[in-house]
């Protein structure tokens, strides 16, 4: 299963300590890494198709990206392939621009049946499972939240698109949706492990699907009831707000 | 009555052009003014106790201050002569840092007894008018609430310490807090106004109390529910994030 990396600061922050480790702890994924960031509000990624750790060795590439990288958000992900190709446009994070704004997006989980899906938007070139998750839920934000801000506020309409699609196309979803100033993680499969005021990471906000975590301290487990999801609102480093998804009834 | 604007975005904006908006549309209430914003996570506040407008003139320093302030997060209050009155018109916005951020705060309504609230905490903010307590307040409650559970929610801590504050002082609430990533408006009168604006750099998102917005722009009504008690608006960055019912 594919692992999934985030850390939210309230200003532009290195991952140098917490990248390195959650590389050789999602070491199990071979199929690819990304990382996602943002500079001047522009969304930035870094992927490969190549394993992100051989045998005593991370691979140089990601190392030398989690030292220098510096932004308010920064996502990554490794990849265990069960749907698309094996190559760099199918390794993850994926960027759209919707809501005058970029995004970057990350996914794990299996859900085979939203492959099927045919956007009438801008399509990613990436043939998975995880590229039209992101397509669906970009063309229903822009339906509900654009539509009527006033009625669906972003967590609103981000929540009434996943209940969504959790009704049209079952399956299991762990996604990362960043613009920079916001961070939303959703899953309803697996958990998250959260860490705030590290002392021996980074001083920010935290996240991983690492079930151990990425440090010998405290990490709180955020899992979803069965049959349901759950929603984080992570903004400038601090957890704003948690919400159950449910699949859209009717 | 007094007047409150919040300004958010993705990245550090220049309010030349609806800091004076909000002047002109606050020409009544001519007893001060005051502007917070942040610069690498520290706040700065200017603020003065002399009218924002005089004899037709906007106040220079204001003026100067639109020319020149960047900030990703603004907030501006100008104050009323009858209401919450001439002594705290140098006050707003006040500032206080707590759970690992600098925060803005500014209020406007009226609320009995509050001045009785003796905050345990340090800093206490020393000018003695309700604002100041009702900021102590939530901060008390706030860093007694997230030290019990770190992982609460900004909000749900904030939502709880409202609630515990309308309760025991009750009266008109409509307040912003801001830290240098998120705004977090509550108001229980009167109501918000809301105006997505695209800017060159990237997208702005502008917050008032000015009943008729500060432009012939399309702002958008944000009011109370039937029966509700108050209501939470969240922004962060440029986007309408959610609104909550107290």
């Amino acid at each position: 299963m594919c692992d999934l990396f985030a850390m939210s600061a309230a200003k532009r922050s290195e991952a140098a300590r917490s990248l390195p480790v959650f590389g050789v702890r999602a070491r199990k994924n071979m199929d690819g890494w990304g990382i996602g960031f943002f500079r001047n509000d522009r969304a930035h990624v870094e992927k490969s198709a190549n394993r992100i750790y051989v045998p005593g060795h991370l691979h140089d590439s990601f190392q030398r990206l989690a030292r220098v990288i510096r932004s308010p958000t920064i996502i990554a992900h490794v990849r265990l392939q069960t749907s698309g190709k094996k190559d760099e446009c199918h390794a993850h994070p994926f960027v759209l621009s919707f809501l005058g704004t970029d995004w970057i997006f990350a996914h794990n989980g299996k859900s085979p049946a939203i492959e099927s899906y045919r956007s009438r938007g801008e399509r990613l070139e990436a043939g998975s499972d995880s590229a039209r998750t992101f397509e669906y839920l970009r063309d229903y934000l822009l339906f509900y939240h654009r539509g009527d801000p006033m009625v669906y506020s972003f967590v609103d309409a981000l929540k009434r698109s996943t209940s969504r699609l959790m009704k049209e196309y079952p399956g299991g979803y762990n996604y990362l949706l960043t613009n920079g100033s916001v961070l939303c993680a959703f899953t309803n499969h697996r958990h998250f492990m959260l860490l705030k005021d590290s002392r021996q990471l980074e001083n920010a906000l935290l996240l991983t699907t690492v079930a151990e975590g990425l440090s010998p301290e405290p990490w709180q487990v955020f899992k979803a009831e069965e049959g349901c999801g759950l929603l984080l609102l992570i903004v400038g480093g601090e957890l704003l707000l948690k919400q159950v998804v449910t699949p859209l009834r009717g | 009555m007094c007047d409150l604007l919040a300004i958010s975005a993705g990245f550090d904006y220049g309010p030349r052009e609806y800091l004076p908006l909000f002047a002109e549309r606050g020409k009544r209430n001519v007893s001060g003014w005051g502007i917070g914003f942040f610069r690498e996570g520290r706040t700065l506040v200017e603020n003065s106790a002399e009218s924002v407008y005089h004899e037709n003139q906007m106040h220079d320093s204001f003026q100067r201050l639109a020319r020149v302030i960047d900030s990703r997060m603004i907030l501006a209050h100008i104050s009323c002569p009858l209401i919450g009155g001439q002594h705290d018109q140098a006050a707003h916005p006040f500032t206080l840092s707590f759970l690992g951020h600098s925060w803005l705060f500014v209020h406007v309504g009226i609320v009995r007894d509050i001045d009785r609230y003796r905050t345990r905490m340090e800093p206490r903010l020393d000018v003695n008018i309700p604002s100041a307590r009702i900021f102590e307040f939530l901060r008390d409650r706030m860093v007694s609430m997230v030290s019990e559970d770190p992982y609460l929610g900004l909000l749900s801590a904030l939502s709880m310490a409202t609630r515990e504050l309308v309760e025991r002082y009750p009266g008109r609430y409509n307040y912003f807090l801001a830290n240098e990533s998120v705004l977090l408006a509550f108001f229980n009168f009167r109501q918000l106004m809301m105006l997505k604006e695209h800017d060159t750099l990237g997208n702005v998102l502008l917050l008032t109390t000015v009943e008729e917005g500060l432009s012939g722009e399309d702002w958008r009504y944000i009011g109370l529910e039937g029966d509700s008690a108050g209501k939470f608006v969240v922004i962060g960055g440029a986007d309408f994030l959610y609104q909550q019912s107290l």
